[in-house]
């Protein structure tokens, strides 16, 4: 059994080489950001501001959030298999170690986005002024259950064949609660209503993930 | 697992060791005793479960048949422990090529939490005379340099016990010549397993475990 320090040494190794590789290959972060960035901008010539629509404003900040981060976030462990770096990725860390190491990186790769979507999105949108404490508590949240649910479901389709179209399968009944969360949430902060609720499910949901993954990643990818 | 004073610092012992790819044979059933220090080849024909073998010794593959035991030190040493700590090269160990030579190695001496990653690092760079493209990154060497670099991967931090599957591929001359005084120096005090059909590189063993005609036999 691999010691905490070890395994935060290992966790710590991934995460900066996901950094170097993407920041190498920009593999996922020049489509999230022409995504994002495209969507937002023709939303805005199509419809113009929208500050009395929370409803729809609320969905379409999710929606960008997540199309723009699922291209990168369903294929962390698809590139590995794709460029046949798997076995030596195995080689030098537990599967543990490589699940969180690539779920740090999931989170700092949203958090990126949301640095660049959330600014252009309140400016282009013109939604109300959000009450910030409960919307970045939403976002927060919403980011952290997001990158486990995808991350873990990247983790166990690595392996299997048609890969990409089961990862849309097999995540969309995982997704659909953190949305309906995060979407709700975020419309009740712009109405002034509470949001407790919502910040609970997506902390559960987020610890749900989390859990599963730690107890299911190290019997992954036994050949 | 505490250690057993006394006991040879590796040992292996196969018993009707066989691998099933679904339906198709990785590997017919094999039984042999080994240990540390010595060189030990595997020789076979394509498709007898030479690379089988060498990723089960490794920890990347669990058995479908048979038991193979793995001791370090007299305490059993289990896949998951083998596969962070045993040196393996092999053509499907693939580098990152967005990676310098360097930053690859670098990688997996931290992950591995290894003493001193750059020193570990440089030794391993040294030994496969690989310093002079440390630098570059993988995507642009040839098959021989990164034949190079996968060899030095498995150097990394000196293991116990080394595994080489087709050691010698893409390699010239000179790279030939390293790999054997490599493999020679290390098995005068650790276990070196070379899976090969190349005679230079099998005839370096002191035992020959020969896979071929389906079922292995210790020569």
């Amino acid at each position: 059994m691999a010691s905490a320090g070890s395994t935060s040494r290992a966790v710590w190794a991934v995460l900066t080489k996901e950094c170097r590789s993407e920041w190498r290959t920009r593999y996922g972060l020049n489509a999230a950001l022409l995504f994002a960035v495209t969507t937002l901008v023709t939303v805005s010539f199509a419809v113009g501001q929208l500050p009395d629509r929370t409803d729809l404003l609320s969905a379409l900040l999710w929606v960008v959030l997540l199309f723009a981060s699922l291209a990168s976030l369903a294929h962390t462990f698809v590139r590995e298999i794709d460029g046949h770096t798997m076995t030596f990725l195995r080689l030098v860390a537990s599967p543990t170690a490589i699940a969180l190491g690539k779920l740090l990186f999931n989170l700092l790769f949203l958090l990126l986005l949301e640095i660049v979507i959330v600014p252009l999105y309140l400016l282009l949108m013109g939604g109300p002024a959000p009450q910030w404490g409960r919307f970045l508590g939403l976002l927060a949240l919403g980011s952290v259950a997001l990158a486990a649910a995808t991350t873990l479901v990247g983790a166990l389709i690595a392996q299997t064949r048609g890969r990409g179209a089961l990862f849309a399968g097999v995540s969309i009944p995982v997704l659909l609660p953190i949305f309906a969360a995060a979407v709700s949430g975020t419309r009740a902060q712009w109405e002034g209503a509470a949001v407790g609720g919502e910040l609970r499910l997506l902390a559960a949901y987020a610890a749900a993930m989390l859990a599963a993954g730690l107890l299911l990643y190290d019997h992954l990818w036994e050949d | 697992m505490p250690e057993t004073p006394g006991a040879p610092l590796l040992a292996i012992e196969a018993r009707a060791l066989s691998h099933l790819y679904g339906r198709r044979h990785g590997l017919a059933a094999v039984d042999f005793a080994i240990a540390a220090p010595g060189l030990i080849a595997v020789t076979g024909p394509n498709g007898s479960g030479k690379s089988t073998l060498m990723r089960i010794l490794a920890g990347l593959l669990r058995p479908t048949g048979g038991a193979v035991t793995v001791t370090r030190r007299g305490a059993p040493w289990p896949p998951e422990a083998r596969r962070l700590g045993a040196g393996f090269a092999s053509p499907d160990v693939t580098l990152y090529d967005e990676m310098s030579v360097t930053e690859n190695l670098l990688f997996a001496a931290r992950a591995r939490g290894l003493g001193a990653p750059p020193q570990a690092v440089e030794a391993a760079l040294a030994e496969m005379r690989l310093t002079p493209r440390a630098g570059d990154r993988i995507g642009v060497l040839s098959s021989g340099w990164r034949q190079r670099a996968r060899l030095a991967f498995a150097l990394l931090g000196d293991p116990d016990m080394l595994l080489l599957d087709e050691p010698g591929s893409h390699l010239d001359d000179d790279g030939r010549g390293v790999v054997e005084s490599v493999a020679t120096a290390r098995a005068r005090e650790r276990l070196v397993v070379i899976a090969t059909n190349d005679e230079r590189e099998w005839s370096l063993g002191e035992r020959r475990i020969d896979l071929a005609g389906g079922v292995g036999r210790p020569h």
